[in-house]
């Protein structure tokens, strides 16, 4: 009997210490940013998501702030070039992953990832795309054709299997919260797996700054930097020209299901587009970085005599708004038929080009809404995403 | 007092406190429109071009009536199905009428994922919609007659019905996994169920299927009050089982059907509103508790609309968490208090 107890005793003790052991093995992140002297930081002016560091050594360390909405965790990884690669020795603990540069074959997960490759002139290192059809850029529906870019699943969602089979050196991925299994699996099989996080900015250039944060994995900093350059004096160009418009015309947006209304808050990506094209969005108060869910009625209240109506969600024509709601005919800007949509300009397999387009081209967005909102600032420019509805 | 006597005065404070629901439900919303303002937009004096007058008339007066008709419809479906399954558990959707009806929806609004090209559907709204889920309840419900026909035990039929759902269930979550999330958002949003958004026309539908089916339970109350005594008792009583098997059934195909069509598959009320007023009225016969599930109905459905529309604010909430969260409690505290349950 006693025998018996002690060797319970003995079992008990046995596993608490197998446990502390287990404890005492998961090390905490160090931060690598301070032990290393650093020689220079990329200069980051609009994201707030991420941050690149190149340290004397040569490793470039790039943090990825906020990979989702809320992130509590910073994602950070160590890019290695590859001549150095013998050379260094890394605590694998510190990073959530070490990436030897530059990458060669990558699958990326969101459309909003192409054409920041395309314009790096890296379009032809991706390998896979999990549901090609949403891909509208030309070039890369011309290596999908010809069966360069691999099929990896459906709407967006990867099949681990396919990527399995695809061996590909890196994955961008993107996750909407932490614990994605699918991802877990592939970095089980030694695919790095990178998180992107451009869909959670919410500054139109904020957004489109992103494409630095692709540059450093296939050595294109330089080209990355000069591309951005470009579109940022593009868009405060524009900027500049809407503020000097002598009126401020008031803009509704949305659309309705059922009898909720959609449309985006006062903080949110579309919102601030509205603002730089100075413009009265007439929900510019509210402080959501999202959607807006309304009852329709408060909706009719504000924006009843709203003069133009930006996005009403996926509605291409007046008859289609006319026939799902007859209280869209009720808004001035139905009768006066000022209602224009990015869902009448698609790819050849339906994508909706602005989806994949607009957050890399914000200086595009905002010509389109200064043309639309201040006919007379850009009257020879051609509208882009934004049209009528037909 | 007579019994009959204290039933009329339930009747008439059920329908003093319909009306005052009504009234109250149309005169709260996100907008806050007077009540002498809406008074003179209901009776016509108001200016016909302002935004309070459409609101009252083509919002709020039609989401009122849709509330009574949904809430009255459906427990009274309700009502049949539990009576002819003799089962406290069945609701107006055990028969794979919401099923059906979500199947419909599914492959309207998801169909196109699946079945690129074949099922590609240029119009999808609210009118589609409403053909798309009939069409789904309709065929289910045809499945369910035929097997009707085949079996002779109702408690089958339960079962039978029961499958269907689990199949057309199957085939949605198919569906859903192969579409774009805006698709499912749709129908997500199609499923929690809504009452604003109907048209006059819509309404009018609707109201005509729920009379029709308010007229078919009405002549079948002396086989229903038979059922709840057994099959064998209603043989007995020389009442054709068969026949009044499949006027319940059709009566409860239209009620159901047609509000699900034009509403989404409302939860809960078809289930807990026989059970409210059989322990408020205290009896299970057919001729007292017809009239009483449609009142109750409509005043549970207005008065979780009132809520839902929280007044004064500019969200609004899904109906079907409301009618849960409000009328779970209700049947909870009512069988408690009564300590057994009248069937």
């Amino acid at each position: 009997m006693k025998n018996r107890r002690t060797t319970t005793m003995f079992k008990r003790l046995l596993f608490i210490s197998y446990l502390l052991l287990l404890c005492g093995c998961k090390q905490e992140k160090k931060d690598p940013f301070s032990n290393q002297t650093s020689i220079s930081s990329t200069s980051i002016r609009y994201a707030n998501g991420f941050e690149i560091e190149t340290q004397s050594s040569g490793i470039t360390i790039i943090k990825v702030l906020k990979p989702w909405a809320n992130a509590e965790t910073t994602h950070t990884y160590a890019l290695v070039p590859k001549e150095i690669q013998a050379s260094v020795t890394l605590n694998k603990n510190e990073y959530d992953a070490i990436i030897s540069t530059p990458v060669e074959n990558i699958v990326v997960t969101s459309t909003t990832h192409i054409p920041a490759l395309e314009e790096l002139g890296v379009l032809n290192n991706i390998i896979g795309f999990p549901d090609t059809k949403y891909i509208s850029s030309k070039a890369a529906r011309e290596r999908i054709d010809s069966g360069k870019i691999k099929e990896l699943g459906i709407n967006e969602s990867l099949n681990t299997e396919a990527v399995l089979a695809l061996q590909p050196d890196l994955i961008f991925g993107f996750a909407i919260n932490d614990g994605n299994s699918t991802y877990e699996t592939i970095q089980r099989a030694n695919i790095s797996v990178v998180y992107n996080g451009d869909w959670v900015e919410e500054t139109p250039l904020g957004k489109a700054e992103w494409i630095k944060f692709f540059a450093p994995f296939f050595n294109k900093t330089k080209e990355a930097d000069a591309v951005f350059n470009k579109i940022e004096a593009s868009y405060l160009e524009a900027k500049k020209l809407a503020s000097e418009a002598k009126n401020k015309p008031t803009v509704l947006s949305g659309a309705m299901f059922k009898d909720v209304w959609y449309l985006p808050g006062g903080k949110s990506w579309a919102a601030n587009f509205l603002e730089d094209a100075n413009a009265d969005y007439l929900w510019s108060a509210t402080d959501e970085n999202g959607s807006l869910s309304l009852s329709w009625e408060s909706v009719l209240d504000v924006g009843q005599h709203a003069e133009y109506w930006i996005g009403p969600a996926q509605l291409a024509t007046y008859q289609e708004m006319e026939s799902s709601s007859l209280h869209y005919t009720q808004f001035d800007a139905f009768k006066n038929r000022k209602i224009f949509t990015t869902a009448n300009t698609k790819g050849e397999t339906g994508g909706t080009l602005y989806y994949e387009l607009g957050p890399q081209r914000p200086d595009l967005v905002l010509k389109d809404l200064i043309h639309i909102l201040h006919p007379g600032l850009l009257p020879n420019y051609e509208p882009f995403f934004f049209k009528p509805l037909l | 007092m007579s019994k009959k006597s204290t039933y009329n005065l339930h009747f008439i404070a059920l329908l003093v406190v319909l009306l005052l629901c009504f009234i109250i439900n149309i005169c709260l919303g996100s907008v806050n429109i007077s009540f002498v303002d809406t008074l003179k937009a209901l009776f016509g004096t108001a200016t016909k071009d302002s935004s309070s007058y459409y609101i009252i008339w083509e919002y709020r007066l039609p989401k009122a009536i849709t509330a009574i008709l949904v809430g009255g419809g459906l427990s009274l479906s309700g009502l049949l199905m539990q009576t002819l399954f003799r089962n406290p558990l069945a609701g107006p959707y055990v028969l794979g009428i919401s099923s059906g009806a979500s199947l419909g929806a599914a492959l309207l609004i998801m169909g196109t994922s699946l079945f690129s090209g074949a099922f590609t559907f240029s119009t999808f709204n609210d009118i589609t919609l409403a053909i798309a889920s009939s069409l789904g309840s309709f065929l289910v419900l045809s499945l369910v007659l035929v097997v009707a026909a085949k079996v002779k035990d109702t408690m089958a039929l339960l079962i039978i019905g029961l499958m269907f759902g689990s199949i057309t269930a199957a085939i949605v979550s198919v569906l859903s996994y192969f579409s774009k999330a805006e698709k499912l958002q749709q129908y997500i949003f199609w499923s929690f169920g809504s009452l604003g958004n109907l048209s006059w026309v819509q309404l009018l539908i609707v109201g005509l299927c729920t009379i029709i089916g308010i007229f078919l339970s009405i002549i079948s109350i002396k086989p229903l009050n038979a059922f709840l005594l057994g099959e064998n008792y209603a043989k007995s009583l020389g009442i054709g089982l068969q026949k009044s098997r499949y006027i319940i059934i059709i009566a409860t195909g239209l009620l159901a059907g047609s509000i699900t069509a034009f509403a989404g598959p409302i939860a809960f009320v078809g289930l807990a509103v026989p059970h409210i007023t059989k322990q408020l009225l205290l009896t299970s016969d057919h001729k007292i508790q017809i009239p009483a599930v449609l009142c109750c109905g409509a005043i549970l459905m207005l008065v979780c609309d009132t809520i839902a529309q929280l007044p004064g604010s500019v969200s609004v909430l899904p109906i079907n968490a409301i009618t849960s969260i409000l009328g779970a409690p209700v049947v909870i505290w009512l069988l408690v208090r009564k300590r057994k349950m009248i069937f």
